[in-house]
């Protein structure tokens, strides 16, 4: 549970300005589009304690932000289950991006030579329209010249594309990632990630620019975005979290901890199999609420009210109204119930699809 | 990816070669269909089963009775059009022009849901009808899951299918990701009225409005199938194009326990044919197989068998010749790619019927909507011709 000194240093939910410190909405709508989850107790306590700009100093730039990046792009090209890359010139891609050895740009490049891209685009067709419609944004059948010659070169033909000669499946790839529109592309997404909203155009170029002059600012850019007043008036309209953060954060807010990665890999792929992921929610909270790992209190909370209110803090990321905390303290006093309820409850409301 | 519409057709004597030359002398054991909707149109039917036998599949192993002898048997209780026409070669957005009656284009890869309204999202819009009743099995992969309902700001998730990818969920690694965290509790009614009531209790801010596709009792029902399901054999299927047929299996038992108004099953396993000829028309045969479990499901029960109607077809075919690793791809523009075979048998349907004039995978969806007697107001097919008796 959260630590009572952190529950009563809470600040109330509303939009944040300036540099003072977090509120519950923004902590968790960081770690959520940063980290791609919730944050722990220990991290809630970090964040809350401290200004925004040292979350954002802890949340941009680490390893498990490039992870989480990193996971995002793979799944952005599809590359997952059977399709995930194994080789280490793509594992080690994180750690190396943490460390500022590899750029982002560079990240990319060695994921589409991975033998799993190949693997998953098999042959000149499926390969290079892919690279195309997924780095550029390009609908091949507008383009039918461009993409025949695409295919010969990857077929091994010297040919001029975008104004570079090449042969060969790599030369496609380097002379793609060279094109202005792949930066802006790449940028898009993350700004995409963070605001659920179009890019909008100045926007785009002055990243583009940016990226061009430096690919090692990448990190430095969407420090910006996330911290900007724009992020947090964002907050104000509620994004559904994907498949991908709700897999991740029911781990994180019941069990205190990231699901592992072949507990993160079955339980993704599960919510991603249903359009509607709220009745297997329903089936994962009770499991991992009954499992005993959970960590609930043993025994009626001995502030009931408190408590209730640290719940909805930490997994709605709001304060209960007067009428919430009057029927949940009075249901917690029923013979027979207990904590799991209550928590049981909250994840399985719609709001907590919402973040 | 769209492409131009091919001429000619599959000529009828070798049509008729294919498919055992004796439509209309056969019976499949009561695949009638739908809905109560249209009484005119379709007194007898209730509910319609709308199979994309998909992954790309042409009309020469479709239609041959030693490939696939349980659609030439529902093609001989039904109608057949030999000559339907698909609009577009790649994958998702060929498949997604089936549900939403619209050429749709789209990106190998993308991942983004249409702005169409699907014909689930007509249905449930226009009848009613809870998300229990409007059900889509698919195959899996990620693009799949975007077909249960559109980005259309006037239809969109509150009216989405109940979609079910079965790879996804139904496997041994994901079961024993649950086993790891032991057993659920026996059901207890004084706890699920505690949760009931809290739940309940839970006032969302304005700005968070939920627009799942089920309502909390759908939910629940959901829940229970999910659980049921996930200790059923259907996780244990192995071998070449196992998740077709778990996407047949999890259909045939929705369709047993929802008795669904309207249940597609969604494949694509038949795409394994890029790589082998052999393979592809052996994922073709068990396919065929698993529809075949389904339609004696639908004649075995009395309710289903008399008002239950069925479509199948693929989303586009293949190639005319075999690529150099002796498999077959999808881009030749040949008229096998172009030309798809479209069988539908059904209570008010004709039977043992070629239709030989050209119609398109894209008809499905209005023709379907016709009987449910609700508008596809975006749908750009025509409702078929020659279908009702």
């Amino acid at each position: 549970m959260l630590p009572p000194l952190l529950l009563a240093a809470l600040p109330l939910p509303g939009l944040p300005g300036g540099d003072g410190p977090a509120d519950a909405r923004l902590v968790r709508a960081l770690h959520l589009d940063l980290l791609g989850r919730t944050p722990t107790r220990g991290e809630w306590s970090e964040a809350l304690d401290a200004p925004r700009e040292r979350l954002l100093d802890r949340l941009v730039g680490g390893r498990s932000f490039w992870q989480a990046w990193f996971e995002d792009e793979l799944y952005y090209f599809l590359l997952i289950d059977g399709f995930r890359p194994t080789s280490p010139a793509v594992v080690e891609i994180p750690e190396l991006l943490a460390d500022g050895s590899l750029t982002v740009p560079e990240a990319i490049h060695r994921i589409l030579l991975s033998p799993n891209f190949s693997g998953r685009n098999p042959g000149a067709d499926t390969f290079v329209t892919v690279v195309l419609e997924q780095c550029l944004g390009m609908t091949v059948q507008d383009n039918p010249t461009l993409l025949a010659a695409g295919k010969r070169m990857y077929d091994g033909h010297a040919v001029t594309i975008f104004g570079q000669s090449g042969r060969g499946q790599a030369d496609v790839v380097k002379i793609v990632l060279e094109q202005p529109a792949f930066l802006r592309r790449l940028a898009e997404r993350q700004w995409t990630r963070l605001y659920g909203a179009l890019f909008p155009r100045e926007e785009a170029r002055r990243a583009e620019e940016r990226l061009a002059a430096d690919p090692r600012a990448f990190g430095e850019i969407v420090r910006e975005w996330a911290g900007s007043p724009a992020y947090a008036e964002r907050l104000g309209r509620p994004r559904a979290k994907s498949p991908l953060q709700l897999a991740r954060s029911l781990f994180v807010d019941l069990l205190d901890r990231p699901p592992t990665d072949e507990e993160f890999r079955w339980t993704r792929n599960a919510t991603r199999a249903l359009s509607d992921p709220e009745p297997l929610r329903a089936v994962l909270s009770r499991l991992l609420l009954s499992s005993g790992k959970a960590g609930l209190p043993k025994s009626a909370p001995e502030d009931p009210a408190s408590w209730v209110r640290e719940q909805f803090l930490r997994l709605l990321a709001r304060e209960p109204s007067a009428r919430e905390l009057r029927t949940f303290v009075g249901i917690l006093s029923e013979r027979g119930s207990g904590p799991s309820e209550v928590i049981e409850a909250l994840v399985t409301h719609p709001e907590y699809g919402y973040y | 990816m769209t492409v131009p519409l091919p001429s000619p057709r599959l000529p009828r004597r070798e049509f008729l070669r294919l498919t055992g030359a004796t439509i209309g002398a056969a019976a499949v054991a009561g695949t009638g269909v739908l809905s109560g909707a249209v009484p005119v149109a379709a007194p007898k039917t209730r509910r319609v089963v709308l199979v994309a036998f998909a992954g790309g599949v042409r009309s020469r192993e479709i239609l041959d009775p030693t490939i696939a002898p349980n659609l030439a048997r529902l093609a001989a209780a039904g109608v057949v059009y030999p000559e339907t026409v698909a609009r577009n070669v790649g994958h998702y957005g060929a498949a997604l022009s089936i549900y939403s009656g619209c050429v749709e284009v789209a990106g190998i890869r993308e991942n983004l849901r249409g702005t169409n309204p699907t014909i689930f999202e007509y249905v449930r819009r226009g009848t009613g009808i809870p998300a229990t009743q409007v059900w889509l099995s698919t195959t899996g992969g990620e693009q799949q899951v975007n077909y249960a309902f559109s980005d259309h700001p006037r239809y969109g998730s509150a009216f989405g299918a109940n979609l079910v990818s079965g790879e996804g969920i139904f496997n041994p690694e994901f079961r024993g990701v649950l086993e790891k965290f032991g057993r659920l509790p026996a059901p207890d009614e004084p706890r699920e009225d505690r949760l009931k009531r809290l739940r309940a209790a839970v006032e969302p801010p304005e700005r968070v409005r939920s627009v799942a596709p089920n309502d909390p009792e759908s939910a629940a029902a959901v829940a229970r199938y999910l659980l049921d399901e996930l200790s059923a054999g259907t996780s244990r299927l192995t071998g070449p194009g196992a998740a077709d047929a778990k996407a047949f299996r999890v259909g045939s038992n929705v369709l047993r326990i929802f008795k669904p108004r309207l249940l597609g099953v969604s494949l694509i396993q038949a795409d394994v044919a890029h790589s082998s000829y052999n393979d592809y028309v052996e994922v073709i045969r068990r396919n065929d197989a698993e529809l075949g479990r389904l339609i004696d499901g639908i004649a075995a029960d009395p309710e289903l068998r008399e008002t239950t109607a069925v479509f199948v077809l693929p989303e586009f075919g293949r190639d005319r010749d075999l690529n150099p690793r002796r498999g077959l791809d999808h881009g030749d523009a040949s008229e096998d790619l172009l030309r798809i075979a479209l069988v539908a048998s059904g209570p008010d349907f004709r039977k043992g019927k070629i239709v030989k004039d050209a119609v398109e995978s894209i008809d499905v969806c209005p023709t379907i909507a016709k009987i449910f007697g609700v508008p596809a107001e975006s749908a750009r097919g025509k409702v078929l011709k020659g279908l009702l008796a």
